[in-house]
């Protein structure tokens, strides 16, 4: 198993983003994690990408628990996230934004140069050229479109060569078109490195399409974990209608 | 990694030779290489007692002079810079006001006045303040004797070359739209000007004047070393005669009053601005 | 002060900040006038005096003198020799302001990570260690005492050790000016976006790795906006600088004021002037590069 969560919970000071949880993700496995806003996604992949330790309950990582495994190096070989806000460098040139990846292997003296003559450039370009923009070596990431920077974010996780990739709504800021592009290039890296993939998506058409395996998210708590083919449009309509429903519930007992 | 070596050789993107950002780095690097070259290196570069000197100096930090008679004489010296500082920032707004008002265009109609009254003021502002305030007070004590007016002249002059400067930015960045309306309704340039600039860029105008006037603590410590009694002119005394214990107390006094300042202007700044 | 009494504060229903203005602006008046007072009452009653009409034809004849009159000998700014040996001090000049912003620049850089209140609360590397806040406070001390010092006093503190020339001069300017650009650039680290350090971090980079990738590159840009800041200041101050340190055009100036040389002092003016005028051109230009 790529990731066991076990009974798991998250709590921000009194407000329950995660109620008690459990999940199994496989090596291998592509999964799709939706749900409305609010639902618990982001906090959910922070718990699988180790950004954020559970309130109670435990995670283990290839076998490993979270506990053990500190923001580093060895967490990075398992596990690489990709943000919502990409978490680039503006000012750096998309190569050492790329190369950045490196940096849990490189000892401190090889980044130095690198950032004047970059080392193992040809990784970099393997990694860009992988998703599509192997011409941006040495632009600055400021200057790159938005579904640009969301590349070099993937190539910085290909030269980081994690076993697991988490992705936090990488196509929400993406038109539809590009949105397609991204994700075939997603789970084809996941598919043919045998990479496990987790991502959150707020399309259910794109997760059908795209992953194996669906987990809806209703207000911190599991709705459904089925295989993509198997998630009906009843599914749907019930994560996303109830949830108004439950809140036009709360509202009217609130009066 | 396994690369087909035609497709690496093919198309591998060039680095550009040199951004704006590196020839900047390399200009920098350079100047700075070059100014140390101009240094005369070598033993004469030190004095032979200088080492003796600046260990007293140190020691004497440990015990500054705490004399109740002295600590009168430092008190009066702060004060004495405080006002010195204030008279200044005085003449300061009192001539970079009016002449940043003129600096922004605000007051003229016609494209050719502006361009002639803007380019006039700014080219004063830039003369005014890129005399410093030292050389300022050394001809002013040459012209008009040692007196404090002097002083107040000389700080009073290149603050309001400052001041004006960034009064004219700050008046002449307001939103447009409320002179619009100003404007339909009648109002003349000076009306505009009363009724729509100022009152948009008063907290910014006062923040700014808040700004200098820390700055005017420390330029009025120094404009003492013309003659004129305060800080640096105790200062200078007291290290003429050797007399370290006496210079930590003056400095402490020194930091003080600035750190009293910063903090000051820094809470109303806070205040005005957020 | 208003924390004890926040009830009648509530009662009347004004927020706290506009008293804190208007206290600052009563002691301001209180302060002009005060200061006014002082000065021209009991400081000193030759400030009347200085606009006598004594006093002015004094002023009259020293703006001759600075223009030539009154002297047999042609005027210094007339004579191309003369030229040429202030333009030789402009450069001693112009070498020490470079020096100046260099070591200032040098010294803020090496410390200014370890003065941002972000990085001493763990945004490089969470740590329980108290030395990191111990060396902010220090740091932030030192930047402190730096530049409440004048460059003044630092020059008359720094001849003591070196023999005149350029050097004290640019390291009395650079002690004031270190201060000075580490508080401003530790502002801007502070006000960084941590989310691509924090990226970094779980990544697998070290603390210095983070801090090459993702800290500096994105201070840099305005670290330099503010060392080209600072040099136009610099330059301003050389002169005055060095009346103590004995280099560049500071000492002639004071030499020519010492002997009465007014025509020595128009020169030495122009070329100072000239020379102001070239650094704003210059940083005007550097400015642009850094963009």
């Amino acid at each position: 198993m790529m990731f066991v969560l076990d009974a798991v919970s998250k709590a921000y000071g009194s407000t329950v983003a995660l109620h008690p949880l459990s999940l199994a993700v496989a090596r291998g496995e592509t999964l799709a994690v939706v749900g409305p806003s609010g639902a618990g996604k982001t906090t959910l992949l922070h718990l699988l990408g180790g950004v954020t330790q559970p309130s109670a309950g435990a995670v283990w990582i290839a076998g490993r628990p979270l506990a053990s495994l500190p923001p580093g190096r060895e967490l990075a070989r398992l596990v690489g996230v990709m943000h919502q806000q990409l978490d680039l460098v503006p000012h750096l040139a998309a190569v050492h934004n790329v190369l950045a990846g490196r940096l849990g292997e490189w000892r401190l003296l090889r980044s130095l140069v690198s950032l004047v003559a970059p080392r193992e450039i040809e990784r970099a370009l393997a990694a860009l050229e992988r998703v599509g923009i192997r011409d941006k070596l040495y632009e600055r990431t400021a200057r790159l479109s938005g579904g640009e920077q969301q590349r070099v974010a993937l190539a910085r996780l290909l030269v980081q060569d994690p076993a697991a990739i988490v992705a936090d709504e990488p196509v929400a800021s993406l038109d539809p078109a590009r949105a397609e592009d991204l994700l075939q290039l997603l789970t084809g890296i996941a598919r043919d490195d045998g990479k496990t993939l987790v991502a959150s998506l707020h399309s259910i058409q794109l997760a059908r399409r795209y992953f194996a395996r669906i987990v809806g998210l209703r207000r911190g708590r599991l709705a459904f974990d089925l295989p993509a083919a198997a998630v009906s449009q009843a599914h749907v309509d019930r994560l996303y209608d109830l949830d108004e429903r439950a809140d036009d519930l709360a509202t009217a007992a609130a009066r | 990694m396994t690369w087909p070596p035609r497709q690496r050789a093919s198309a591998t993107p060039r680095r550009r030779p040199l951004d704006g950002r590196g020839v900047l780095t390399l200009l920098l690097g350079g100047a700075f290489a070059w100014s140390l070259a101009t240094v005369p290196w070598g033993p004469d570069l030190v004095h032979p007692g200088g080492e003796r000197a600046i260990a007293q100096l140190l020691a004497a930090a440990l015990r500054p002079e705490l004399s109740p008679p002295f600590l009168a004489l430092a008190l009066e010296a702060s004060w004495r810079t405080a006002a010195y500082a204030v008279a200044g920032m005085t003449v300061a707004v009192a001539i970079g006001l009016p002449l940043g008002v003129v600096a922004s265009g605000a007051l003229a109609r016609g494209a050719l006045s502006r361009l002639g009254a803007v380019a006039a003021t700014r080219g004063l502002l830039a003369l005014l303040r890129a005399i410093h305030e030292l050389v300022w007070a050394w001809l002013f004590v040459a012209a008009l004797g040692l007196s404090p007016l002097a002083a107040i002249l000389a700080l009073g002059l290149p603050y309001a070359g400052v001041l004006g400067r960034i009064y004219a930015g700050l008046l002449g960045d307001v939103p447009e739209a409320p002179l619009r309306a100003l404007r339909a309704s009648g109002a003349s340039e000076w009306q505009v000007l009363l009724y729509g600039r100022l009152p948009q860029a008063l907290p910014d105008l006062l923040s700014y004047t808040f700004y200098r006037f820390e700055c005017a603590i420390r330029s009025a410590a120094i404009l003492s070393f013309v003659g004129l009694g305060g800080l640096g002119y105790q200062m200078q005394l007291a290290l003429d005669d050797l007399r370290y214990g006496e210079l930590w107390t003056l400095l402490a006094c020194l930091v003080a009053l600035v750190v009293a300042v910063d903090l000051w202007s820094g809470e109303v700044r806070r205040r005005l601005v957020a | 002060m208003s924390r004890t009494s926040p009830l009648p504060r509530a009662a009347l229903g004004r927020p706290w900040r506009p008293s804190f203005l208007v206290g600052s602006l009563g002691a301001a008046l209180a302060l002009l006038a005060g200061a006014w007072g002082f000065v021209l009452l009991a400081d000193d009653a030759r400030s009347r005096s200085a606009l006598s009409a004594a006093a002015l034809a004094h002023a009259a004849e020293f703006a001759g003198a600075l223009l030539g009159a009154g002297s047999d000998a042609p005027p210094a700014f007339l004579q191309a020799e003369r030229w040429w040996a202030a333009a030789a001090l402009a450069y001693e000049t112009l070498a020490m302001s470079v020096l100046a912003i260099g070591i200032a620049a040098i010294g803020a850089l090496l410390t200014v990570t370890l003065a941002a209140r972000n990085v001493a609360r763990g945004l490089l590397r969470p740590s329980r260690s108290p030395l990191w806040p111990a060396l902010f406070v220090v740091i932030r001390a030192a930047y402190i005492f730096s530049r409440a010092v004048p460059e003044l006093v630092w020059a008359m503190l720094v001849v003591f050790v070196f023999s005149p020339g350029i050097l004290p001069g640019a390291l009395a300017l650079g002690l004031h000016n270190f201060g000075i650009l580490g508080k401003l650039c530790a502002e801007v680290v502070e006000d960084l976006d941590p989310r691509p350090a924090r990226a970094m971090r779980a990544s697998g980079g070290s603390s210095a790795q983070v801090l090459a990738y993702a800290v500096l590159p994105m201070v840099l840009p305005q670290f330099l906006t503010y060392l080209i800041y600072r040099w136009e200041v610099i330059i301003r101050t050389t002169i005055v600088v060095g009346f103590v340190s004995a280099g560049g055009l500071g000492r002639d100036f004071r030499l020519a004021m010492s002997f009465f040389h007014y025509t020595d002092v128009a020169l030495l003016l122009m070329v100072y002037l000239l020379l102001v005028l070239a650094v704003d051109l210059v940083a005007g230009g550097l400015r642009r590069l850094s963009r």
